[in-house]
């Protein structure tokens, strides 16, 4: 299971933050705030998903971030989001993007050059850092991302996954200490999707680097995620590690939520198949739950059942049966 | 309209020059025609223009395209100029029936209107020739650079490039819109009328620029969370120098510009 990261001071501060979007006074009267009253905090190293349904807010909290909301977005910003001890209310965004990297959901949008070495000097070219040392960290973010060799590729002539991951390396030549993914892979096939992920895993386990996803995946929420966050019409209704959210069914159904598909079956054979008295010790791992990448948020190694048990329990499962 | 004026990677001399000699042989060529009066000088621009493009070693076919996609407007101005140009050898007298009730009788099409709006459709012509020598010959980020060394505030530099960059992405957009709309049985586009086709294009026309817009303010927060307009000392991995070809060039062009200006006074 992965351990709860960072014991030192928060990186990253939530402080009673609600946030509405220019003109949506009159527009929506009963619930103009799309964040609201959100406090929280995270912790250097740290590896958060938000989990939301569309509207929740999730995107709303990634710009807040780097400051996007609300000098780039305006509208009206109650509370403080303070990222490395800046406010970023105080700090321009472009102090801010030297702390904090985000990648949008949609590749085309944040790819604007004609080359990939020139896509990630983009950012560093218009901070004026030295030539040379564009030059050292294009290179150090491309080898990160697994672009090397790629540098006079045009950006339009790659793959969803290998554009995701350029954006990636276009906003690690910044040097943030925070990585935000904007449902980064919700344009993605499963492939791409893992290769994005891979990378993000390697940053955050080899380089520390502290990773705030915006996601739906559950799959990868529970293999990949210290901790979930969970945003409800602009509310932080839940946090917690991906099990501690996942079991919690009342919620999922209320925010529209699915878990991953282990834990759905092991909550299912939980209810119909495996009496109370034969739960296996919390302490003792399930043979099951050996080398499988997606037990730290799983309920299945917590049950004393046989493979055939599992088997009869899917078909069910997937036949709808009561 | 299929035409690109992206940039087309080559080896020409044209390639190789630096991009502030292209972008003053663009603004002087494009000043000069301007001021065009005889039809065979804009005749003889235009194929010293095409020679330039041959130069290049640029696709001729994206010249034809030019040339489609200004057809609209020449045929506009074919109409207006004819028909109401003051000019005194009538071709088509008159233009509307006298048959017809309270209007008939009136309106000439005149020899001299023709012969103008050929003139103003060649120089059209020559103008929308002449920057695709630049943009398909220049990368957009050395472009760029090339607007800032002449002087340009990056922030517009970038802007009047970028503007380039978006041209495709509209016309695959636009394909998009019409796909899903064949999808949908909706064949206005092959099978329709002109006022059909006219009343067609705001179903394709808002979702483009509703798209458009949104795109763009997807692409101003990326550009912000990278720090973009930040500096006023922005470097530049990649940078310009001005050989001795450059400058042979910009006085070569500072001649050819000349010359066209010199034959509005000298040729009536």
């Amino acid at each position: 299971m992965r351990q709860h990261k960072g014991q030192q001071e928060p990186y990253i501060v939530f402080d009673d933050v609600s946030y509405r979007y220019p003109g949506s006074g009159h527009a929506v009267k009963k619930h103009p705030y799309v964040l609201k009253h959100v406090s929280l905090t995270i912790h250097r190293g740290e590896f958060v998903a938000v989990l939301g349904e569309n509207g929740a807010g999730k995107s709303t909290f990634c710009q807040a971030l780097n400051g996007v909301v609300p000098h780039s977005r305006g509208g009206r910003m109650r509370g403080r989001v303070i990222v490395g001890g800046q406010d970023t209310q105080q700090a321009t965004v472009a102090e801010m993007a030297q702390q904090v990297g985000i990648v949008l959901e949609d590749p085309e949008a944040q790819l604007f050059t004609t080359s990939v070495l020139s896509e990630v000097a983009f950012g560093p070219e218009n901070l004026g850092v030295d030539p040379g040392e564009i030059l050292r960290r294009a290179r150090w973010a491309l080898e990160v991302v697994r672009l090397t060799g790629y540098e006079d590729h045009p950006p339009t002539a790659l793959s969803g996954g290998q554009k995701q991951r350029l954006a990636i390396a276009a906003a690690l030549t910044m040097h943030p200490q925070v990585l935000v993914l904007d449902e980064a892979t919700s344009q993605l096939d499963p492939l791409g999707t893992l290769e994005v992920f891979s990378v993000v895993r390697e940053l955050n386990e080899q380089y520390k680097m502290t990773i705030v996803m915006a996601t739906n995946k559950g799959e990868e929420v529970a293999e990949f995620c210290d901790r979930v966050l969970v945003l409800h019409k602009g509310e932080l209704i839940a946090q917690g590690t991906p099990r501690e959210v996942f079991a919690d069914t009342e919620l999922l159904q209320r925010v529209t939520i699915r878990a991953p598909q282990v834990s759905q079956l092991a909550l299912y054979l939980a209810e119909r198949e495996v009496p109370a008295d034969k739960k296996r010790p919390a302490d003792e791992k399930h043979p099951l739950a050996a080398g499988c990448s997606l037990s730290a948020g799983c309920s299945l190694s917590a049950l004393p059942i046989t493979l055939d048990e599992a088997r009869r329990g899917i078909v069910q499962l997937m036949r709808g049966a009561d | 309209m299929k035409a690109t004026v992206q940039y087309v990677p080559g080896k020409s001399a044209f390639h190789r020059l630096d991009p502030r000699s292209k972008i003053v042989f663009m603004l002087l060529v494009t000043f000069a025609i301007l001021i065009v009066q005889n039809l065979w000088v804009a005749v003889a621009v235009l194929l010293t223009l095409v020679l330039f493009w041959g130069l290049a070693r640029l696709p001729f076919s994206v010249v034809a395209d030019l040339g489609k996609a200004m057809l609209g407007i020449v045929v506009f101005l074919f109409v207006v100029q004819a028909l109401l140009y003051p000019g005194k050898t009538a071709l088509i007298q008159p233009v509307i029936p006298r048959f017809v009730p309270f209007i008939g009788g009136r309106g000439q099409v005149t020899l001299e209107g023709v012969l103008f709006a050929l003139l103003l459709s060649l120089r059209l012509l020559a103008m929308v020739v002449v920057l695709p020598l630049v943009s398909m010959t220049t990368p957009v980020h050395i472009l760029t650079l090339g607007l800032v060394r002449l002087g340009l505030p990056y922030r517009l530099a970038y802007t009047v490039t970028t503007a380039l960059n978006l041209i495709p992405i509209l016309q695959i957009e636009a394909g998009v819109i019409r796909d899903a709309q064949r999808l949908r049985a909706f064949q206005v586009f092959e099978k329709g009328g002109f006022l059909d086709k006219l009343k067609a294009y705001p179903p394709l026309v808002t979702p483009l620029i509703i798209g458009a817009m949104r795109r763009a303010q997807l692409m101003a927060i990326a550009m912000d969370s990278r720090a973009f307009g930040a500096s006023g000392n922005r470097t530049y991995i990649q940078d310009i120098r001005m050989r001795a070809g450059d400058w042979l060039f910009i006085g070569f062009s500072i001649l050819y510009a000349g010359a066209i200006v010199a034959m509005r006074f000298l040729v009536r």
